[in-house]
């Protein structure tokens, strides 16, 4: 029995980030699994551990811990196993940026679309009385209007165009840096890398007219490069829905 | 190793960062740059995509090495593994991760408010009297379009009242925050910190920009003089070529898009 709980939802985007570095490292973990489809972040019982009701949280111990990327930082510190923090400070200067870049810039893009096509049209059936009590019950101001945009496809032509051209430039950013490096911010594997393959796993199926292997060798290179490992393979394996088996494209060996 | 920070007036992130090469006693060139007119879009970095595409704005660039440093909290956690300086964050992990959580809710929800609220008040005027062909050679220079874009809306005076209104509560919500963490303490996180540094840093500003925001918050208020006077600080502060620091502003971090 481990110490450690994570509570989360699929190996994607921010679930994803503090899963894969608990594996990666070789923390012995309880999951916790919340359907955010279901709105299980909303409930009660969850709320105690985080009020705010954004997923993933960690508790360690009796510590409570959540934002995915300042817990990433938490495992590397606070447990043994392989360093995903190179010990030189302008790589790990390199690294918080490219995560601040990809939480802040790069992933509500991916997220805004995402939501748009997959989260919205997966809740929308449900029974409207029950979805809007759901809504009501959300703690963040900022998350009711994300999540009512969602379910109610109320995002304009005008944000998703400008979500698109983001998705866009951060591919073409993302390429560019894995031809300079192995890795994403430093030439060893990383939080970073991390981060990115949360955010980018998918994108030879999501987005094929931008990331292939005849425009971005390089992303096509790291992905592949990453879902090789023991700890990525365990990871996705955990995943229930057909989102996070779109994993699987990895395995081809060539995309066009 | 030599390094070079170009930075702005001593407010918002080119102040944090300052503090925080003051505070570590390291030696650097310090150059300073009309960040309000653009400059840091013609240094010879600016094409490198860590400093034309930083979501901080227009915040103090370090150059080490030849690469260019953006996002005044990292530079900071840079500088505090190089100087001898009192240590600038918690060395234990979970200290650390309140530090950088606090760091992260600053940069993500205080420093866009702040930033809009400063550059209404105190950039507007000057950016709308530009010609408008130096103002588009100004921008025509920025790798980040959403950046240009934030430039261009200040220019015309576009700062919508949900906006404005959303702003100032976050702004509330921060002091807020302070107050309640302060709870008898001289520094944020006990020991002080980069937190202290960031915190103060957006904040300063805001006490005349949101007066009832600081209403009835002693702890804050006590907070802001002893941050004002921290050696490091003041020595930031006295740097100021053109009156006070709290009313120059560049344009800063975007308004989160998702509501």
């Amino acid at each position: 029995m481990s110490d450690v709980t994570l509570y989360h939802w699929e190996p994607n985007a921010n679930s994803g980030k503090p899963m894969l570095a608990l594996m990666e490292k070789g923390v012995p973990f309880n999951s916790h699994y919340l359907d955010l489809l279901n709105f299980d972040q909303h409930d009660p019982e969850y709320l105690k551990i985080n009020p705010l009701g954004t997923i993933p949280a960690m508790t360690h111990g009796d510590r409570v811990l959540t934002e995915s990327t300042a817990i990433m930082e938490y495992v590397d510190e606070a447990f043994d196993g392989p360093k995903l923090m190179p010990s030189d400070p302008q790589d790990q200067w390199r690294i918080r940026w490219w995560m601040k870049f990809m939480d802040q810039w790069l992933a509500p893009s991916f997220s805004m679309i995402g939501w748009s096509v997959f989260v919205g049209p997966s809740v929308r059936q449900k029974d409207p009385d029950l979805l809007k009590a759901r809504i009501d019950r959300i703690p963040m101001p900022e998350r009711r209007v994300a999540w009512r945009k969602a379910i109610y496809g109320l995002f304009s032509d005008a944000e998703m165009a400008e979500s698109q051209r983001r998705v866009g430039v951060g591919i073409q950013m993302l390429e560019d840096a894995l031809s300079k490096r192995e890795w994403l911010a430093s030439d060893h594997y990383s939080l970073a890398d991390v981060n990115g393959f949360n955010l980018a796993y998918a994108l030879p199926l999501s987005q094929p007219h931008l990331s292939n292997d005849d425009l971005t060798p390089n992303i096509l290179r790291w992905l592949r490069a990453i879902y090789a490992r023991p700890a990525t393979k365990a990871c996705w394996a955990m995943g229930k829905t057909d989102m996070v088996k779109r994993v699987a494209i990895l395995e081809q060996e060539y995309i066009a | 190793m030599s390094m070079t920070l170009y930075h702005g007036e001593p407010n918002g992130p080119s102040l944090t960062v300052l503090a925080a090469l003051f505070e570590k006693g390291l030696d650097a060139q310090l150059v300073k740059i009309d960040l309000a007119g653009g400059a840091r879009h013609d240094l010879a970095v600016a094409h490198q995509a860590e400093v034309g595409m930083s979501i901080e704005g227009e915040g103090p660039v370090l150059v080490v090495n030849g690469e260019g440093m953006t996002d005044s909290v990292f530079i900071a956690c840079y500088l505090d593994d190089q100087g001898t300086g009192p240590v600038l964050r918690p060395s234990e992990p979970y200290a650390r991760w309140e530090m950088m959580t606090w760091c992260r809710q600053i940069i993500e929800r205080c420093a866009p408010a702040a930033a809009f609220l400063g550059t209404k008040a105190h950039l507007a005027t000057a950016l709308a009297a530009l010609p408008t062909e130096t103002f588009l050679a100004v921008t025509a220079k920025m790798q980040s379009v959403d950046l240009a874009q934030r430039w261009s809306d200040i220019r015309t005076g576009t700062f919508p009242d949900d906006q404005q209104a959303d702003s100032e509560t976050k702004i509330a919500q921060a002091v807020d925050k302070v107050e309640a963490q302060l709870d008898g303490r001289n520094w944020l996180m006990g020991d002080f910190s980069i937190a202290d540094l960031e915190t103060y840093a957006w904040l300063a500003a805001m006490v005349d920009l949101v007066p009832s925001a600081f209403a009835g918050k002693p702890q804050t208020s006590a907070w802001l003089a002893r941050v004002a006077v921290r050696p490091s600080v003041a020595k930031a502060l006295s740097m100021a070529a053109s009156g006070d620091p709290r009313n120059c502003w560049a344009p800063g971090p975007e308004i989160n898009r998702w509501g």
